[in-house]
């Protein structure tokens, strides 16, 4: 979808006046991580723990634009969903505020929980036809790890941002973000929980900026 | 005599007390080492059997401790695996650590002290306490559900740094009266499942494991923080145990040791090991203290036994040295009273030797003196006479007497010589060559003179020997045994009657026989002894000596002489000669 949205705007970018736009946009490409298992058939995504760093396998980064925004007042709910024991999506990036519910699709009990400072609840026991589903607001930035009381593997990421403007790259490590205010932010790329790399923008109407993350 | 008896009876029992000392000695001796030997292999023995028991009441205990540890160890490994733990650690929730571990960690803190048979494997604990990233205490935010401790206690739970495998430790509590208590803790590593590093460590606290009693008498306790806890020992002799345990224990190499020490007035083996090896908590050691009284009563008993033996046997070697003593002593009695009679006789003997000697000696000297004394004046009244006779204004009656008086004094010469001689040989200073001697000459010649000598009795003389019998000797001895022998011929021979002179070499001997007629020898009579007299009357006589020089001399020239035979107007001597070897050949 997102890759003939590209396609799309490559084709009509060039015949469009940017300024009509209004906007500005940030392309690029993030130097992920070498993913040193093999390739994935089905594409599925967990959460890995290498020397106390939990990264996606295969490596995955959200890229985001820091800076102080209007806060959203409706904001759309996420779900992150247990299913076959994992978390799916395993990485989730929302906005500060988003609600998050976290279907269980199992046949079995999960607890989700977590005791991240930017977010600590527990759940406690639910199974997949409990109703309602269980949710939690995610009101401060931060990265929350997700874990299952009963399923101890079970490691699932959500990286609450205080920005509208983020984008998860492929697994090459391209982005696009679109509709970006113009004016000087820092871009960022959160890579694994211990590394996010920056880099100041100065972002111009109509204007597509390119800007890779070695 | 009496005093003999008594010196002789002091003998006897100085030689008896001596014995019975050697034996008490060697008694004594054995006795001592027995007991030395004894007691050396009572204490050994109590010494490695208390050791024995102690090693086994140790392993007992590791057993119970090991239980204990496996139990724990894999609680623990469970317990890091849940998901909060794991969370509350990692992400930075310590604050979460204790509630999380609460539920975990219920079934360890909850229900009654189970006894102490189960306490290895029931796991009840006294408290617990995580430690953090440094190794130091994360401070529980409600207490009562961890177990309470106070602060210097719960300082005791931290460590230098995590450990990486199970430790063991022993922390003091002092309660406010003053006493205290020791608990046993066991620190075990948290390894995070994602990165397998220690994050963190569980410490839990027991009560010590008890060493099972099977020993009676034995006290046990912990030695820790340099303290000993001995609660069945009063305190008093607690803190006296202790200065000797800081000073043995100083030295950290020894992990198991044990000594003797006093506790009151018992003497008691000490037992220590070390119940933590290689753990980074302080040194802890299990102390066990046994009392010798058994041992010591063994002893004491053995003693007993071994004194008793001994001065049995030593009694016994009173009563045996007495026995051996005087079976050993009465020959020695004997040998002393043989001796002594033996001394007695011998002294006796000699004192007569001696005095015979003296005898001898003075009779010898008295002989030789005299013959001395009486030669010189017989030479003056000899000269004398010889001298008147050369004068010619005498009458021929006076010559005639003036020679008899000589004749007499010649005789008289003889006599003198005859007894020097006498006195020479029994002094033993006369010696005899060994020249061969021609005893046919020497014998006609004396026969020849015999014919001169004048007033000769009318006697026949008859000559049965060859010429060239050679005898061994010196010729003026040999020939004053003839000449005696065969003036006593003619003169105790009567008128008309014969001499026979025979001859022969008889092997190695030659025997001269020398008969003549006349009056018989009486049985019975000693004609050889010196000085003798006939008991016949008889006209003619002489001095007496002639017969005993003669058989002197014979014997000093390895032969003899003999009376053969007297009795029917006949007497034969015979006397024996060596003879020559060589000249006489085989007769």
């Amino acid at each position: 979808m997102r890759l003939r949205g590209l396609l799309w705007l490559n084709a009509v970018l060039p015949t469009l006046p940017v300024a009509l736009l209004a906007s500005a946009a940030v392309e690029g490409r993030v130097e992920l991580p070498k993913s040193h298992s093999a390739p994935v058939q089905a594409k599925r995504y967990e959460v890995v723990t290498k020397g106390g760093v939990l990264s996606t396998q295969p490596p995955l980064a959200v890229v985001y634009l820091e800076g102080a925004f209007p806060q959203s007042t409706s904001l759309p709910t996420k779900q992150v969903r247990q299913k076959d024991l994992t978390f799916v999506p395993s990485l989730l990036p929302v906005r500060v505020g988003t609600t998050v519910e976290f279907p269980n699709l199992d046949d079995t009990y999960h607890n989700i929980f977590s005791y991240s400072p930017a977010k600590r609840f527990d759940l406690g026991r639910y199974r997949q036809d409990d109703r309602p589903i269980p949710a939690q607001v995610f009101d401060k930035p931060g990265l929350v790890i997700l874990r299952c009381d009963i399923h101890e593997h079970m490691r699932g990421l959500i990286l609450v941002l205080n920005t509208p403007h983020f984008v998860m790259t492929d697994t090459s490590g391209h982005f696009r973000l679109e509709g970006l205010p113009v004016g000087h932010y820092t871009l960022k790329a959160w890579i694994d929980s211990r590394t996010t790399r920056e880099k100041p923008v100065d972002l111009k109407s109509g204007q597509t900026l390119h800007v890779d993350f070695p | 005599m009496n005093s003999a008896v008594q010196a002789r009876d002091k003998d006897v029992t100085r030689f008896r007390t001596r014995l019975f000392t050697a034996m008490m000695v060697i008694v004594a001796t054995l006795t001592a080492l027995g007991l030395y030997l004894a007691q050396r292999k009572v204490t050994a023995d109590a010494e490695r059997n208390l050791q024995q028991s102690f090693q086994a009441e140790l392993s007992s205990l590791h057993k119970l401790e090991e239980l204990r540890h496996a139990a724990l160890a894999d609680r623990c490994n469970a317990l890091v695996t849940k998901s909060r733990i794991h969370a509350a650690i990692e992400d930075n929730a310590i604050d979460l650590l204790y509630p999380s571990a609460k539920d975990e960690l219920r079934d360890l803190m909850e229900g009654e002290e189970p006894p102490p048979e189960e306490a290895a494997q029931s796991l009840h604990a006294k408290f617990y306490r995580f430690l953090d990233s440094k190794g130091a205490v994360i401070k529980p935010l409600n207490p009562l559900d961890v177990g309470e401790l106070d602060a210097e206690t719960e300082a005791q739970l931290a460590l230098d740094k995590l450990p990486d495998k199970q430790q063991i430790g022993y922390v003091q509590q002092n309660t406010p009266n003053g006493g205290g208590f020791i608990d046993e803790v066991i620190a075990v590593p948290i390894f995070s499942t994602d990165t397998g590093d220690v994050i963190s460590a569980l410490v839990i606290g027991f009560k010590p494991l008890e060493v099972e009693a099977k020993h009676t008498g034995m006290k046990s306790g912990i030695w820790a923080n340099g303290q000993l806890h001995l609660p069945a020992l009063p305190t008093s002799t607690q803190a006296s145990l202790n200065n000797k345990l800081a000073g043995e224990l100083a030295d950290a190499d020894k992990s198991e040791n044990y000594f003797r020490v006093d506790v009151g007035d018992a003497p008691q083996l000490l037992f220590y090991k070390r119940l933590n090896p290689a753990s980074l908590f302080p040194p802890a050691y299990e102390i066990c203290v046994y009392p010798l009284a058994d041992s010591m009563a063994q002893l004491h008993r053995l003693r007993w036994q071994i004194g008793g033996a001994g001065a049995l046997l030593l009694l016994a070697g009173f009563v045996a040295s007495h026995l051996v003593a005087l079976r050993l002593s009465a020959p020695v009695k004997k040998l002393a009273l043989d001796s002594e009679e033996n001394r007695a006789r011998r002294k006796r003997a000699e004192a007569a030797l001696v005095s015979a000697a003296q005898d001898l000696e003075r009779s010898t000297r008295y002989s030789a003196d005299a013959s001395h004394q009486l030669k010189s004046p017989v030479t003056v009244f000899r000269i004398g006479l010889e001298s008147l006779l050369g004068r010619e204004d005498f009458k021929p009656e006076v010559y005639e007497e003036l020679s008899t008086l000589l004749h007499q004094t010649h005789r008289l010469t003889s006599v003198i010589e005859d007894l020097l001689l006498l006195s020479r040989m029994d002094a033993g200073h006369l010696q005899i060559a060994s020249d061969p001697v021609d005893l046919s000459q020497l014998v006609n010649e004396w026969l020849d003179d015999l014919d001169a000598l004048p007033e000769s009795p009318d006697v026949k003389i008859e000559k049965e020997f060859s010429t060239g019998l050679f005898i061994a000797g010196e010729k003026r001895y040999t020939s004053l045994i003839v000449q005696n022998l065969l003036e006593n011929a003619r003169k105790y021979n009567r008128p008309g009657g014969r001499i026979r002179v025979s001859a022969h070499g008889n092997g190695s001997n030659v025997v001269l026989t020398i008969g003549n007629t006349g009056g018989t020898i009486p049985p019975g009579e000693n004609i050889f002894e010196r000085f003798h007299h006939s008991s016949t009357p008889s006209a003619a006589s002489g001095h007496g000596i002639g017969l005993n020089l003669a058989r002197e001399l014979a014997r000093l020239h390895g032969g003899d002489l003999r009376l053969v035979r007297s009795g029917n107007d006949w007497t034969e001597f015979e006397v024996r000669f060596s003879a020559v070897d060589g000249v006489n050949g085989v007769a």
